[in-house]
């Protein structure tokens, strides 16, 4: 018993479950539509899912130290719309450039978040609703209700969705997944091996030892938001390439989704715990259950909100009541300490007094 | 004699009305655990807090081997070598042992090594003798094991001051044994331990130098060995009472209240008293004696878990604070800002706030006429200074809303009336004035249970006085028995603690 738990730890169980139920939401579906795993369904769902995932590594850091982030849909919209916007009006500008663009803006925004959160220590909650739709308008005001068109875009920027990396048969691993991937597996790397990462984690599992603890909290939260402003730029971009025409409501959603994403895929909500991986599978699962609504019938178009938020709340709960159960059931009774006898001092003590 | 690592020279500091510490000098010397005691309030928790840079002290300095420092915050006190434990262990939950021991640690390269994360966490932990599992993750471990992973890392830190504010006070005794061997191991690799006890057995078993602090100024400090219990106790004591005013005769009614071996789960037990109309019963003891949790009991807010309640002849138990309201028992809380009133609100709206019921129409409306005379009735009775009932609290002084909050409970007429801490924080002159009140109400035959943390104010306003300890009830003293040196002596554990007297 104390081998098994040596090498496997509850975040892996549960992660473990997320695929198995991954598997039995797709099996569950392909029962009730025609023609379910078809090639073409796989590579719409891949290249959604990496849009969300790009997004939800950036969440996992900021739900990593007890935050959130509710801005990221409006980040994406903006940083979709203004790179858009800008190709369309410079047609020239190297791939490479725009890319960059996106990433940049979308860390200034997730500065202003981070700045207000670390060193404003306003809540999380209030920052980032205000700038949810704070960001939201100036987007509105900017484009004065003008749409990038799809006519209008670079030639490269048009054919991304469809580049691919590898192709088996009709079902191809796209550019967009590879480029999620590589943020999942560095993400990945940083918060494990980094000292960053793991004082990200230490933050959201005890905040009060955090401050007296003798590294930059502070900077640390922030930099969070900076990044997880990034990544969301870096799904603006991705989110211009694969629609092309890209309207003021870009990107409208995306924090429900990533924060579903996140939190069914086990980061938790009270900080210190959960995986970029984590954070992917949720994404799979979430963005698996929301397209194959899109292809089922009987199902209503505003049914598929209220599902993302009934898995969230279900996640929660399961979080609440099972993992914490499996956490101490691992750690109980494996770490004791040593007793002493301290008899001599005792009696001498006693002669004292 | 080595020389001293930090030395604290004549360092004072005021807070407001309160001069926390006064001149006070103190020396570390490596190898050495010194101990730090007093009463609650006598300055130890300014003085470390001065010693890891939470506060600056208004006068005197700090000199770390000779040299005087500026500290202005724990990463600079870290970076000079000076470190605290508290009673609350900081570890981090979700991390393992091993990430614990080094999270603070920028030098360990840009990347970590789990393999040498671990193996140096191992070597630490087997210089101190403790045998953990660094992989598993901290949320399992005990206090005392939390403890020694802050050790642990305090070691890994290179610390030389090592501050542990009463490390031992949510310990058991097997743990407090651990933790001992682990202090003393490090005292002999040469740290400077500066320890804060509140169990005298204890203090007296593992320091080396005794220093008593009382009232903010230095007392004495003496080697262990030519220290005695007695001693320690009457520096801990020794403060002038005759300023204060002392409590009439009691004309002693009816029984009130009887409590009969009233306990709770791991925070109390076998509590007994009784209580009579017009009898003022003291609670004293030191932080961490539970008092106000029987008092929380007595109110219904945690109701306990056994023991048998009395109120006015008839046995019962006590739920909620609803219940206990409509019995006549009344509980003014120690934290007057977060639990006892609501400060953006009027001094007429918190009084009727606990009797709303009482002042509606048939509709429902509050009856505003109504509400104002009587609050303003109160104003009168207690002299609260505010130019009108309608004054939103926070702008009054610490003293008058003591008062507002007690005619809050005072108008609900109740039997019972528990005070908790009724004059921390006020001036002199409303602190009488409390006094006085208290009395005027035991005059007219209301039971009074008084918790209070200053030993002359227990001692003068009580006919009896009742002694906790960590949740145990370690004696009743009457107004005669009672001495300072016998109910400190009661508070920190001390064997000689008299006889209970009870009636």
């Amino acid at each position: 018993m104390r081998g098994l738990r040596h090498r496997i730890r509850p975040e892996q169980v549960r992660e473990s479950v997320i695929v198995l139920l991954t598997v039995v939401v797709a099996f569950l579906f392909s029962t009730q539509i025609d023609n379910y795993f078809s090639a073409r369904f796989f590579n719409r769902v891949s290249t959604s899912v990496a849009i969300i995932a790009v997004v939800a590594v950036g969440q996992t850091l900021v739900f990593l130290t007890r935050n959130y982030d509710l801005s990221v849909g409006s980040i994406v919209g903006f940083t979709a719309y203004f790179v858009g916007q800008t190709l369309t009006h410079n047609n020239e500008i190297a791939p490479l450039v725009a890319v960059l663009l996106a990433i940049g803006l979308g860390a200034m925004m997730g500065a202003f978040n981070g700045v207000l959160v670390a060193y404003g220590r306003v809540p999380a909650v209030i920052v980032t609703l205000g700038t949810l739709a704070l960001y939201r308008t100036i987007l509105v005001e900017y484009s004065d209700a003008q749409t990038v068109l799809t006519a209008l875009l670079p030639e490269w920027i048009l054919d991304l969705p469809r580049a691919n990396i590898v192709s088996f048969g009709d079902v191809d691993i796209r550019l967009m997944v590879g480029v999620a991937l590589v943020v999942v597996i560095l993400f990945q790397l940083v918060l494990k091996y980094l000292p960053y990462g793991r004082r990200l984690y230490a933050i959201g599992s005890n905040p009060d030892a955090a401050e007296i603890a003798g590294f930059p909290s502070q900077r640390i939260v922030f930099l969070a938001f900076v990044l997880c402003g990034a990544l969301s730029g870096l799904a603006g971009f991705m989110f211009l390439a694969r629609f092309g025409n890209i309207t003021v409501v870009a990107g409208l959603g995306l924090e429900l989704s990533s924060i579903a994403a996140v939190v069914v895929g086990g980061v938790s909500n009270q900080g210190g715990a959960g995986t970029a991986t984590g954070a992917l599978l949720g994404a799979i699962l979430i963005d698996l259950i929301d397209n194959s609504l899109i292809r089922w019938p009987e199902i209503s178009e505003f049914w598929r909100d209220a599902l993302l938020g009934l898995l969230i709340l279900l996640a929660v709960a399961a979080d609440a009541v099972i993992m914490n159960r499996l956490r101490n059931l691992w750690t109980r009774s494996e770490l004791q300490m040593e007793a002493e006898a301290d008899v001599s001092i005792a009696q001498e003590q006693g002669s004292h007094v | 004699m080595t020389n001293a690592i930090l030395e604290m020279r004549h360092v004072s500091k005021r807070f407001d009305m309160t001069q926390a510490l006064d001149d006070v000098s103190l020396s570390l010397y490596p190898g050495e655990i010194h101990a730090l005691v007093g009463e609650n309030g006598a300055g130890k928790s300014t003085l470390i807090k001065i010693m890891t840079g939470v506060y600056r002290p208004d006068r005197g300095e700090m000199l770390l081997d000779g040299q005087p420092i500026q500290v202005h915050n724990s990463q600079e006190a870290q970076a000079f070598g000076i470190a605290a434990i508290y009673q609350e262990p900081m570890v981090y939950p979700d991390l393992n042992v091993a990430e614990n021991i080094f999270i603070s640690h920028a030098d360990r390269g840009p990347f970590v090594r789990w393999g040498k994360l671990y193996r140096d966490a191992e070597a630490i932990l087997s210089k101190l003798d403790v045998k953990l599992d660094v992989r598993m993750p901290a949320r399992g471990l005990t206090l005392a094991a939390q403890q020694a992973v802050e050790i642990a890392k305090a070691i890994s830190l290179d610390v030389r001051v090592l501050i542990m504010d009463e490390p031992t006070a949510s310990l058991s005794a097997h743990e407090v044994s651990q933790l001992f061997r682990l202090v003393r191991s490090l005292r002999d690799q040469g740290v400077a331990i500066l320890f804060i006890g509140h169990r005298l057995e204890e203090v007296l078993r593992i320091a080396d130098r005794v220093t008593v602090l009382r009232d903010g100024r230095w007392i004495s400090s003496t080697p262990r060995s030519e220290v005695t219990s007695e001693q320690v106790i009457r520096d801990m004591v020794g403060r002038a009472i005759d300023d204060f005013f002392a409590k009439s005769e009691a004309q002693r009614g009816e029984l009130l209240m009887s409590v009969n071996g009233l306990a709770k789960h791991n925070i109390f037990s076998d509590i007994s008293f009784d209580v009579y109309q017009g009898e003022v019963l003291g609670f004293a003891g030191l932080i961490g004696s539970r008092r106000t949790d029987v008092a929380l009991a007595l109110f219904g807010v945690e109701p306990a878990d056994s023991g048998e309640i009395t109120f006015e002849g008839q046995e019962l138990e006590i739920r909620s604070p609803q219940q206990a309201a409509e019995l006549g028992i009344a509980y003014v809380t120690e934290d007057r800002r977060s639990l006892g009133l609501i400060m953006p609100m009027s001094i007429a709206a918190n009084i009727s706030l606990p009797m709303l019921r009482k002042y509606l129409t048939r509709l429902g409306l509050i009856k505003q006429k109504e509400e104002l005379a009587v609050a303003a009735e109160y104003q009168d009775r207690l002299s609260i200074r505010a130019p009108s009932v309608l004054v939103e609290l926070e702008k009054l002084s610490g003293g008058n809303q003591q008062k507002v909050m007690l005619s809050k409970w005072l108008n609900v007429r109740p039997k019972l009336l528990i005070l908790d801490e009724p004059t921390r924080g006020i001036d002199v002159g409303a602190k009488a004035e409390v006094h006085h009140m208290i009395n005027d109400l035991a005059a007219e035959g209301l039971g009074i249970i008084l918790i209070s943390s200053d030993l002359p104010e227990v001692l003068a306003m009580s006919d009896r006085v009742v002694v906790m300890r960590e949740g145990r009830h370690m004696g009743i003293f009457d107004q005669q028995e009672a001495t300072q040196e016998r109910i400190m002596a009661a508070a920190m554990g001390q064997a000689h603690a008299p006889a209970e007297s009870r009636q």
